[in-house]
């Protein structure tokens, strides 16, 4: 009864967790106004079409919170975003972008 | 008459000597119709031998640095480029300099030369109260030592630091030395995360794994979470698209034999190897959009002691795992969901035999599972700040009996959780955790954690 119990909850969670799946993906990404559009800084590199600024927002989030370009210096970027390349499987092209921006972003 | 014309060649002669020197006399004095002076060819002369000896310092000096960045190099070339001329010959060689040499190393930040370090990780304290164990506080501390020696080359190395009992225990939870190829390889030696293992690699340090504790079955039994050996990573884009992929060889796992409860399944604690055979995994993740990726992962490997019956037993581990990280309008905030199941199979085997180790003959195909799945909702586009840094979560973990019979019940357990986030790397956490063993009384467990990345 107990396991019939557990594999029933579990069938429910499991469809919440595709529906929402389903839900999440279909809906577009809000455009929302960017911490350097904000400021008017805009990054001019860019990669597939995605701005640094948007590079290191898609890749970090993907884990983490994203922590505000000021708290490190650029050396300490360098060596972070290097290290998260090889953590997070990102190209050197990206690498480049993200830290162009987050020291343009200063 | 002859007299006459005597005085008249005279004259001539002088004249033809006269236009012959002119020029000459002309160079010796000062002058600005555009020829250079004794004085100033002597002047660019002796700053030629000056910019000559400065050119070979900068030569010796980049043979012995490390390269630097593009931009950097860049930024240089052009301040040489625009600086003012002191004549064409100096011009010439300020060029020469700029074109044909890389211009000297721009210190970086701070007083450490070319190389540079960075001390992260993260610290955590928590309360744990479990039925049927004694409630206790815990802390760690969690130093990540990353040395870039230069763009390429990457020491990344972790300690894991708590007190137990009487003292403290360290340990070394990761080090590995890596270069960067080109921009889509990495090569990896050392002690480095199972890239198999999405949760160790990404989301286990506890100031982003959103739950005070870790899920079974991938943390605690069906997957590796260290690998000792050597890896090559990377990722590269394929349209709109991007694939990442790891593959690695490692020592792998030993495989448990002399314990009934334990028999046939894999310990991958055991970081040195038994046997000649190297395991072999790898995972490749597929990103069709930013902020998604789906992943199938693997390790095979011959765990069993060499020279014994158990040295040919074949092990395999597989794991499927997706991550969706999207911001909603419709939800006003940020959805993470994660979620990793893994498979292992060992080769059909006999243990103990002979019974002398009193459970055996135990013949075995042994099979195990395991996985969680976790939702977590931030609600970061509202107006509060006090609502914006709140984060639920909703955890469901599994791991399978263990595949004798005679250990531990398949596990089941569900987690709430409430989040409050001081800063983007510093958080407060509490959760509930309900977890009844099969046949076992309850283990329900309520934590407290706070948790700060650095």
């Amino acid at each position: 009864m107990n396991r019939m119990l557990n594999r029933s909850l579990l069938t429910a969670c499991l469809l919440l967790f595709i529906s929402a799946s389903l839900t999440l993906l279909a809906e577009p990404k809000a455009k929302r106004k960017t911490a350097t559009e904000s400021s008017g800084l805009v990054s001019s590199d860019s990669y597939m079409g995605l701005t640094g600024e948007e590079l290191w927002s898609n890749n970090c989030v993907r884990c983490h919170n994203i922590r505000p370009p000021t708290m490190y210096g650029n050396a300490q970027w360098d060596v972070i975003v290097h290290h998260m390349r090889l953590r997070a499987n990102i190209t050197g092209q990206e690498q480049r972008a993200i830290v162009a921006f987050l020291k343009s972003s200063k | 008459m002859k007299k006459i014309r005597n005085v008249c060649l005279a004259m001539l002669i002088q004249s033809a000597l006269l236009t012959m020197l002119a020029p000459v006399i002309r160079a010796e004095d000062a002058t600005t119709d555009g020829y250079v002076t004794r004085k100033e060819y002597d002047e660019l002369k002796a700053q030629m031998l000056v910019m000559k000896k400065e050119l070979d310092a900068l030569k010796k000096e980049r043979e012995a640095g490390p390269k630097q960045d593009y931009t950097e190099r860049q930024s240089v070339v052009e301040r040489h480029e625009v600086a003012p001329p002191r004549g064409e010959a100096v011009a010439d060689t300020h060029k020469q300099v700029a074109t044909e040499v890389e211009p000297p190393l721009v210190q970086p930040e701070g007083l450490l030369g070319t190389t540079k370090f960075l001390l992260a990780g993260w610290a955590e304290g928590m309360f744990e109260a479990r039925n049927g164990n004694v409630s206790t506080f815990s802390a760690s501390f969690n130093p990540i030592f990353l040395w870039e020696l230069t763009p390429k080359i990457l020491f990344d190395g972790r300690l894991e630091i708590e007190p137990s009992g009487g003292g403290t225990n360290v340990n070394l939870v990761n080090a590995q030395i890596s270069y960067l190829l080109n921009d889509y390889v990495a090569l990896g030696v050392g002690e480095f995360f199972s890239p198999s293992n999405v949760f160790v690699e990404r989301f286990e340090p506890q100031w982003i794994n959103k739950l005070p504790d870790r899920p079974i079955g991938i943390y605690h039994g069906v997957l590796p979470n260290i690998s000792v050996g050597a890896q090559v990573r990377g990722g590269f884009p394929i349209g709109p698209t991007r694939v990442d992929y790891a593959l690695y060889v490692s020592n792998g796992p030993t495989l448990n034999t002399f314990d009934a409860g334990t028999a046939g399944t894999l310990d991958f604690n055991s970081y040195t190897d038994n046997n000649d055979d190297k395991a072999i995994g790898g995972r490749v993740g597929f990103l069709p959009i930013p902020g998604v990726e789906v992943g199938y992962g693997f390790e095979t490997s011959k765990p069993g002691f060499q020279g014994t019956t158990f040295a040919d037993v074949r092990a395999l581990v597989q794991s499927v795992d997706l991550e969706i990280t999207r911001d909603s309008d419709l939800l006003k905030g940020r959805i993470n969901l994660f979620a990793q199941y893994a498979w292992s199979k060992v080769d059909h085997a006999v243990y103990d035999p002979d019974g002398s180790l009193g459970f055996g003959p135990l013949p075995l195909t042994a099979k195990r599972d395991g996985g969680y799945a976790e939702i977590a909702y931030r609600p970061t586009e509202l107006d509060s700040d006090f609502l914006r840094n709140l984060e639920m979560i909703f955890r469901w973990d599994h791991l399978s009996a263990d595949p004798s019979g005679l250990g531990d019940p398949e596990e089941t357990r569900w987690t709430i959780g409430l989040d409050y986030w001081l800063s983007p790397s510093t958080v407060i956490k509490a959760a509930y955790e309900w977890d009844k063993p099969n046949g076992e009384r309850n283990r329900n467990a309520l934590f407290f954690q706070t948790a700060m990345g650095f």
